[in-house]
């Protein structure tokens, strides 16, 4: 049960393998490996339960979610990687007019807090 | 005269010194020019290191390489508390003392600093306590004068600046004067909730900095991330002796989108949205205009901070070469105390972070089309006043003795 959510969650479990995922640069890495149908998919399934995930979440301490909890949190956050995408530059999964992303460095991103 | 003078020039009238003629691009392509930089510039005036938070306890220490000085700068946080910056090479025959590794700063603790060449140690304060087989050296040879060589360091509001020079024309805050002045005061310490951005850009450092240094960008480059956000011009330019700094405005979208919107229900994240709040000194915002959304300056050479009502950030950039640069971004909010908050800092920093791509997109081109040296002059309009400044600044330092 790798992917099992918490109780009300169990409908995202579909997307828990591919897009779960603990860290800043795992969560970018996803999205620039994404095509437009795979990001605005998932925007769709998943942005509609942002709010409700939030709120869940915050039934534990910052930094004590249990596990089902965390692989839940970790789809919101991935929600939030991928939302100017969808939201702002029509489904382009990557930035558009924009420098080439993979020489960014995210000096925090590989921190899972 | 080609073109008809539309609206009043707001800053060319307030600043009437600086002219209104076009610059010349050779400071940015020159590589003798870049030399003349390094001397009369880079190592003779402040400049930013970091903040006192990278240094938590006696005896972390930050090494940061400066390839324009080839030299490697160890800030070290001694046990009285005092922050010092020491040149990176052994008194003993020159090795490096701290090894540096990767391609970007390098951070740690350590009770002692030992060369790994011949183990000569030091201490906190960079003194020379330690010599394996001190007996064998001569009498020409005298450990206390032998620590590690200090670099002058001092700190304004908890960011740490050094200067090359052995005597500083001024001290810090003589350097930073009205500059420091106005950013006194905004509570950088509290805002601890750090995202860092960097890379290595093949461009001359100046065209980094005019690139953030302006708004008039906005409406193109942040035409995907900021649509229509803050194209509303510069208001309230004061050029602070060598610095400079104004307030950029905001035009807050009729609908925002769905997940951005969520984002701001939960934390002050992005500055995407106004706040009231009590974060900002009286200094910033002083008309105190509604539509005020953050505080753009340069303080020369080469750091840009901003504040806005519960986020700061700051870009930097380093020169290498004529031809190359390293560009630091950095983000600051509150740590997040909820997941929800944690999870709208998140989508802040993601918009924020691609708005910085859309800044950089432009750089690397500037460069490879100026060195052609198809344009000898570069023109600026009134809202780019900031840009104009720093020709005039550079070209006094440039202009003056080494």
């Amino acid at each position: 049960m790798s992917g099992a959510l918490p109780d009300g969650f169990g409908d995202l479990e579909t997307w828990v393998d591919e897009w779960s995922l603990a860290t800043q640069n795992a969560r970018w890495d996803k999205r620039l490996a994404s095509s437009k149908e795979e990001i605005t998919a998932f925007y769709e399934a998943v942005s509609p339960r942002v709010e409700a995930i939030l709120d869940h979440a915050d039934g534990f301490a910052l930094g004590a979610l249990p596990e089902d909890s965390e692989r839940l949190y970790d789809l919101a956050l991935m929600v939030a990687e991928i939302a100017p995408n969808v939201e702002l530059y029509q489904g382009d999964p990557n930035v558009p007019y924009s420098f080439e992303e993979r020489r960014f460095i995210a000096v925090h991103g590989e921190s899972e807090h | 005269m080609c073109a008809a003078r539309v609206q009043e020039q707001r800053w060319a009238s307030k600043y009437p010194w600086l002219g209104t003629g076009p610059v010349s691009s050779e400071p940015c392509i020159s590589p003798s020019v870049f030399e003349q930089e390094v001397e009369k510039v880079f190592k003779r005036v402040w400049l930013c290191m970091g903040r006192v938070e990278e240094f938590p306890e006696p005896g972390c220490y930050k090494l940061k390489q400066l390839d324009f000085a080839s030299a490697g700068v160890l800030l070290i946080r001694g046990k009285d508390g005092v922050i010092r910056a020491f040149h990176n090479v052994c008194s003993h025959r020159g090795n490096t003392v701290v090894v540096p590794e990767g391609e970007w700063d390098n951070f740690g603790k350590k009770g002692m600093f030992s060369c790994r060449f011949h183990a000569w140690s030091y201490n906190d304060k960079g003194e020379l306590v330690g010599v394996q087989n001190q007996d064998c050296f001569h009498a020409e040879f005298c450990k206390e004068d032998n620590g590690l060589t200090p670099i002058r360091c001092e700190v304004w509001e908890g960011f740490v600046f050094i200067n090359f020079a052995e005597d500083p024309d001024v001290g810090l805050q003589e350097y930073l004067g009205d500059m420091g002045q106005h950013f006194t005061g905004y509570p950088y310490h509290e805002l601890t909730y750090q995202h860092t951005y960097y890379t290595y850009l093949n461009c001359n450092w100046k065209i980094g900095v005019d690139a953030f240094a302006e708004a008039y960008h906005v409406n193109t480059i942040h035409a995907g991330s900021f649509p229509g956000t803050f194209s509303t011009g510069l208001q309230m330019v004061k050029l602070l002796g060598d610095h400079r700094t104004t307030a950029i405005c905001f035009n807050p979208p009729r609908d925002g989108p769905p997940m951005a919107t969520l984002s701001q229900t939960r934390a002050r994240g992005s500055l995407v949205n106004n706040v009231n709040g009590t974060t900002l000194p009286p200094t910033i915002n002083d008309e105190s205009r509604d539509d005020f959304s953050f505080e753009l300056s340069v303080f020369f050479p080469n750091w840009l901070l901003h504040v806005a009502e519960g986020i700061w950030f700051t870009h930097q950039f380093w020169p290498i070469s004529h031809d190359k640069c390293l560009w630091e971004g950095k983000y600051y909010t509150r740590a997040p105390t909820t997941h929800s908050e944690r999870w709208a800092m998140e989508a802040a920093v993601c918009l924020q972070r691609n708005a910085w791509l859309e800044d950089t997109a432009t750089m690397e081109g500037t460069f490879y089309a100026l060195r052609s040296g198809a344009k000898k002059q570069l023109h600026l309009q009134d809202e780019e006043i900031l840009v104009r400044h720093g020709y005039h600044v550079l070209d006094k330092y440039l202009d003056s003795e080494a």
